[in-house]
Order: structure tokens, then sequence, then C-alpha cells
């Protein structure tokens, strides 16, 4: 549970467990008490149905109005203990608690032989009934306001009960109500009697009351239409019965408007009643459900922390807290301080997680510093509290797996960059040589024929044989250098490819070299170079194959039985850094040159 | 006889011409790239085109393209490629399509009038030239068990000449034998080799240089 957690788990933000222990929420001895005054006012509220209540109430009306009204106002109750007693974030529990009591305050109202102060309060307490469900169904289930309509909406509900309830109490003499049916004699609170003035109020107060109702049931719809698929999972059971009870409040403030006395044996009244009851009952076993399944959630996450020691494979924190929150689009990003940069699980760069789409960030700390941020659905409450000590230990394990990862890929791209420079040095260097030494050594071996021919014209034999003797050694410097360009990187390999470049290096190997290709095609140029050079650095050792085996060029190198050096050792790097694999075996050695294009 | 000759390096390609001319051949045209070449191609219609096989504008293998252009559209037009590579492949792509009338020599041996000479009266004779370096190469190549070694002394100098692209009445009077004789020679070594191509045609040529390369 949050607050029994240690300083380890200070959650990212601290407004958490300010706000948990808020002045604003009642005690936990306060809501037992509640709850027990709760079920005192539903039992005093069937007595007094079965007696002075019978023809006034719908709770005295018929069994059924009797059973309707317990339900509901119980179901509130109940529904307000468990919240509570669950600690969830919010005034859910206590707003339950109160709207279950003002629910039974119009049977009350009908106790005139009791004390007058009773009926009185009951009067006022009636009219709270509607702005608490408001207010309940609106910040359910986060504990705040979505949206800024939503907002108004409850405060507008607040502040017009408050002014109705105010008006009736000070200026409405229930005789002279033509109206008044449960009470028709008692108002402790009177100041002065003004029958229009109250007889306005209470038109007003239907009106609105309607309006109201109307707009809640808008801003339950748009939100249920905004919601992600998880979200409107978690919205449903509240908000739909929600929508039921507000329609019924509407259909009731109009009814009244044509039915100027309130009579539970009216069989449209009661109908508009048992619809209204019959939703607050369902809205109760949806908060009840939200509860237990915010339960069930905790356990799944509790056990993710249990399976943390069996060292799981980078992502799968995400996975788990994913299926354990129903939220299959849950997305953990791992915070790089160094790097000042968002990565996954396996260090792969990710933007910075968003609030778009309806989705909620959380950022999850230790020891006061970032460890990730959760991208999940907006409607998962207390997700920080959720996830315990355990859990951040493994996000900071997995964090510390993804920055490790992305230095290894950081480091593989650099070595991959180290060596494309090289061979692109290598291939102009080549070109330089073809275009530049060897163009200018064919000009001149041109030249010398000419002379030696000159020469030969003149009879001038020792001049003949000087240059015959020098066009010779020209082309022997020329040989050498047609060798040296092809050894720095063969012409072939960049405009033919590996096959025929290994064809090439098989024709001068010092030993017979075997070359098996799977198929004739060309491969990326680093992934060619480097199975070149690995063989080209093999071909003085042994017999070579070269294989394609899906998605991997595999070179391979028998040993000839000398035993010689390892070889291939210098390609280790070309390999290496193409994300590739060298081994040397009993037989040879073995290189793997990933090559999926 | 006329020629073209397609070369980008300037100097290269006014030797050539020079020697050509002074060897009493008709160089009608120099070019500097592949496109110029095959505009001189369609406009002179020469004998032969003698291509260099890195030219602009990428320095690879231009040569090669336009070679096969050549042959392609013009079957009169005798193709020798200059290279300066010791590279079987090359040759070997060029003598794929069109087997005869094609030649891959290395370009410091075109300085040698008497070769490049030569070479063009073989290509304009309908044979194929295919360098003497690269086919010395190919004969000393390592094998596991070299079924070269079948062949006598005499056998293994007619299988050269015959990798370079010699007929059988120039092998023969390269080595002053009768035509019978070297076509009984050629009957034995292909039997020797298993070689089942048609002992007198062009595509001998390339069945051989292939036979030289397998892995053995």
């Amino acid at each position: 549970m949050a607050r029994a957690e240690p300083p380890l788990a200070v959650p990212a933000r601290r407004a958490v467990p300010v706000r948990l222990a808020a002045p604003g929420r009642l005690a936990s001895s306060a809501r037992v008490a509640a709850g027990l005054a709760g079920l005192a006012a539903a039992a005093g509220a069937l007595a007094l149905a079965a007696g002075p209540g019978r023809s006034t109430t719908y709770a005295g009306s018929s069994a059924a109005g009797a059973v309707l009204t317990v339900c509901a106002g119980l179901g509130l109750i109940a529904a307000g203990l468990v919240i509570c007693l669950a600690r969830r974030p919010g005034r859910t529990g206590d707003l339950a608690l109160l709207a279950g009591v003002c629910w039974f305050a119009p049977v009350w109202s009908a106790w005139q032989d009791g004390p007058p102060l009773i009926p009185s309060i009951a009067m006022v307490a009636a009219g709270f009934t509607f702005p608490l469900i408001v207010h309940l169904v609106l910040t359910h289930p986060t504990g705040r306001a979505g949206s800024a309509p939503a907002r108004a909406l409850a405060a507008a509900v607040y502040a017009e009960a408050l002014l109705a309830a105010a008006a009736l109490a000070l200026f409405r003499e229930p005789y002279f109500d033509p109206g008044c049916l449960a009470n028709c004699t008692v108002n402790a609170f009177l100041v002065r009697s003004l029958p229009t003035l109250a007889r306005a109020v209470e038109i007003g107060d239907r009106w609105f009351t309607a309006a109201a109702a109307a707009a809640m049931i808008v801003v339950c719809a748009a939100r249920l239409a905004r919601a992600s698929w998880p979200a409107r999972q978690r919205l449903l059971p509240v908000t739909v019965p929600a929508i039921g009870f507000a329609a019924a409040v509407a259909a009731h403030s109009v009814a009244l408007q044509r039915i100027t006395v309130e009579d539970p044996f009216n069989a449209a009244l009661f109908a508009i009643f048992a619809i209204g009851s019959a939703a607050v009952a369902l809205l109760a076993i949806g908060l009840i459900s939200g509860v237990a399944r915010a339960r069930a959630e905790r356990r799944a996450v509790a056990r993710i922390a249990a399976r943390l020691d069996q060292a799981p494979a980078p992502g799968s924190l995400q996975s788990a807290l994913a299926a354990a929150l129903h939220d299959p689009g849950l997305q953990i990003a791992y915070w790089l301080p160094g790097r000042q940069r968002y990565v996954d699980a396996s260090g792969r760069l990710v933007p910075e997680p968003s609030t778009t789409g309806g989705r909620a960030v959380t950022r999850l700390t230790r020891n006061e510093r970032t460890i990730a941020a959760v991208s999940h659905s907006g409607a998962v409450p207390g997700i920080e509290s959720q996830i315990g000590p355990a859990i951040r230990l493994g996000l900071e394990n997995e964090r510390l797996q993804a920055e490790l990862l992305a230095q290894l890929e950081e480091l593989r791209a650099s070595r991959a960059r180290i060596v494309q420079t090289a061979d692109s040095e290598r291939r102009g260097l080549e070109r330089n040589l073809h275009d530049g030494a060897q163009q200018r050594l064919l000009a001149l071996s041109y030249d010398i024929r000419l002379a030696r021919a000159a020469a030969q014209a003149d009879g001038d034999t020792p001049a003949e044989t000087a240059l015959a003797r020098a066009a010779s050694q020209t082309r022997d410097i020329l040989e050498e250098l047609r060798d040296l360009a092809h050894g720095i990187y063969p012409a072939v390999l960049a405009e033919a490819g590996i096959g025929p470049a290994l064809a090439t290096l098989a024709d001068t190997a010092p030993l017979p070299v075997q070359i098996l290709r799977a198929e004739h095609r060309r491969y990326p140029a680093p992934v060619e170079a480097a199975a070149y050079f690995a063989v080209a650095e093999a071909i003085g050792h042994a017999a070579v194959s070269l294989t394609d085996e899906g998605g991997r060029l595999v070179v391979t190198v028998q040993d000839n039985g000398s035993g010689d050096a390892a070889p291939m050792l210098a390609a280790a790097d070309r390999v290496g850094a193409l994300g590739g694999s060298l081994a040397p075996g009993t037989a040879g050695c073995r290189a793997e040159i990933p090559c999926a294009s | 006889m006329r020629v073209v000759i397609a070369e980008d390096v300037m100097l290269t390609r006014e030797g050539i011409a020079r020697l050509l001319t002074d060897a009493g051949i008709d160089v009608v045209g120099q070019v500097g790239d592949a496109a110029a070449l095959l505009g001189a191609v369609q406009v002179t219609r020469p004998d032969a085109a003698i291509i260099d096989i890195r030219m602009p504008p990428t320095h690879t293998d231009e040569g090669l393209t336009a070679a096969q252009q050549i042959r392609d559209g013009h079957p009169g037009v005798a193709v020798l490629i200059l290279s300066q590579y010791v590279e079987p492949h090359y040759a070997m792509r060029l003598l794929e399509d069109h087997p005869e009338r094609v030649g891959y020599l290395l370009k410091e041996r075109v300085f040698d009038v008497a070769n490049l000479i030569d070479a063009l009266r073989r290509l304009a004779d309908g044979e194929t030239v295919v360098d003497p370096t690269i086919v010395a190469r190919l004969f000393a190549r390592k094998r596991r068990a070299d079924p070269l070694d079948e062949l006598s002394g005499r056998e293994r100098e007619v299988l050269a000449l015959v990798a370079e692209g010699l007929s059988n009445q120039a092998i023969a009077a390269r080595l002053f034998v009768t035509g019978r004789t070297v076509e009984a020679h050629v009957t034995q070594i292909f039997q020797k080799l298993g070689l089942t191509a048609d002992t007198g045609s062009h595509r001998r040529v390339l069945a051989v240089l292939a036979y030289l390369r397998r892995p053995g």
C-alpha cells in the first residue's frame, strides 16, 4: 500500500501523498460512523415509510418502492465504505457515503410527529443527492474531474442546490405550499413566509435540474466517446447507470411541472422513481466492481515483483504491466540521463511519451531520480502507488540494461562507420592508382616504345638495348602496381560482387579453394567487403566455402591439416562491426555476417 | 580497316590512334565516353571499336556495357576491350552474349603495335581474343586433382591457344602444324577434360575458360 512504502519509493509527484492526507477527507472512524448512521437512516426510513410515510413516500407506497429505496441508498453507502477502506484516491468514497445518507432524506421529511428539526433538515438534505452523485460520477475513477465542462457542471449544481435549499428553508412555509405532500406543517428554519418566492424557486430549481441532468448526460457520453478502449472499460460500469439516473432526474423534474403534487401512487412518477433508483443501485455496484478490479490489478502488479528474480528478458516488465493493468497500449520509456533521451527496453531511442490520444504519462522515480516514463490509459488511477519498490528496482535494472544496449548499439554503429570509412578510402586509393600511376606508366611505356622504334630506325643498338630494358622494367612495375591495386580493393568486388571477386581470388590462391554459393546475388557493400577480406586473409591457410544461410552470409575456412595459426582473426573487426560473429573451430574457422537487406 | 577508339585519357587515346595510323589503319573516330562511342559507331560504321573498360561517368564498367550494345545493334562491328584488370570475369561476361568478334586485352599490350594489329585482324576474321595473361593465370590456378596434368605438353599449348580465342587454322599456323593435327588435338583434349562443347565453334572459348575456373 502506498503509505506503507519506505522512502525508497517516493512517487515522482509529491502531490499524491499530500492529496491523500488532505484535511477534507474523513478519518476512518468517521467513515465507519457515517456508515452506521447510514444504516440507521435506512432502518429509520423503513420504519417511517411503514408509518406516517405510507401514503406520501415512494418507499411507503409499495413493497417495490421500499426495496428500491433501500437498495439504492444502502448500495451507495456500501460503495462509499468499500472505496474509503480501499484507500482509493480522491473523495469518491466520501461522496458516495454522503449521497447514500441524503438518499433517505425524502422519507425522513415525512416524520412530522418527531422532532421538528429532523423533517426540516431532511427537506434541505434531499436537494443535495443529485449534486453529490453528479460530483461522484464526474470525478470517477481518478478523483479529479477530467475536463473543464465537467468541473463547471459540478460547481454549478452545488451552487444552485445551495441557493435553492437556503431560499426554501428560510422562506417556504409548507402550509402554504400547494405542492406539499410528505411534510405540510414543519419547517424549523423558517424566517419569513414568502409563498410566491418559494414557488418561483421550486419551479426554477426544477428547470435547472432538468438542464443540469441533460448536461451531465452529454458530458458522460463525450467522456465515453473520447476514452481509449481500456479506459472505456473502466468507465462503463459507472457512467452508463449515471446516464440512466440523470435521465430519470430530468424526467422527474419535467413531470413535476405538469403534476403539481408528487403523488407516489402516480404510475408515471413511480416508474421514473423506479428507473432512477435502479440506476443508482447499478451505479453503486459499478463503483464496487471498480474497486475489486483495481484490487485485482494491484495483486497482478505485485505478482510481477515476485517474478523479478528470474532475470526477465528486456521488455518483459512492459508486457507484464500491460497485462496486469489490462492496458495493451502501455509503454515504458527509460530515461538515460547521460544522453537526455528516452529509450525502450532494447536500447532503441524512442520519442518522449506524450499525453496525446487520451493517454496519460506517469514519471517513475527512485531515490528522486527519474527511471522511466509510463504511457498508459488515462483512467488508471494511482499507477504510481501501484508500482512498488520491488518493481521500481526491476525498472531500474531494465533501465541500466537498456542503457547498456544503447551504448552497445552506438559502439557497433561507430565500428561500422570506421570500417566503412576505411573501405571507401581503400576504393579511392585503388582508383587513384588506376587512374594516376598506372595510366602514367602506360604513357611512359608508350614513349619508350616510340623511342625504341626510333633508335632501331637509326641503327643505334646500345640505345635500343637500354630502351628495351626500360620497357621490360616498366612492364614489371605495371604488373606490381596492378597487383597492389587489386589487393587494396578489387574493382570487381565493387562492380560485380562477392561471387566474381572470390572466383578471381581463387584463381591466384596458393591452395585449391572450394567456393560453394547458395545463390548468385549481391549483398550490401560492407557485407561483401567483410566476406571478401575474411576469405582473402584465410585463403593462404586453407580451403574456403561461402554459403547463404537465410539472412546470414556464412564463410567457413577448413583447415588443411597444417594446424596453422587461426585464420581470419584480422577480419574479426570487420565482421564484428556488422554485428556478425567469428568463431575458431576444431577444423577451421567460421564467420557469420548478417546480410538482411 | 576502319576503327573507332573510345578512351577517356587523351594521351592514351592519341597514342593508340597514332600507332594505328602509322600501321596503315584508318582511325575514323576518337571519343571519350560511351555515349559518344555509340554515336560514332552509328555514324561511321567501322570494322572495329577499341574501347576502354572504365570510362565516364561512373568509371566502372561502361566500356563493357557499350561493347554489348554495339554487338547487339551492329553485328558487323568487332569490339576490343582494353583494360588494366587481369580479370577473367570481365572477359567471360563479354563472351557470354556474343562469343565472336569480341576481344579483351590488357592495356599495356596494345602499345606493342604488332599485338594490336594481330588482335584486330583476328577479330575481323570472326575470331575471339582473350589476353594471354588471363589464360596463363587460369592455367596456373591451384587444383586439388589437376585434370590439366592429364594433358601432354603440346596439348596444353593447344588448349591455351584455344582459350586465347584462336581458330584451329590460326593455332596450326602458330605451331607450324597442319589444321588436321590441331583438330585432332582439340578433340583429344576435350575428350580428356570431359568438355562437351562443339570443338569447332566460337562457344568453345567460353567453355574452356569456364572449365579452367571450375572449383577443383
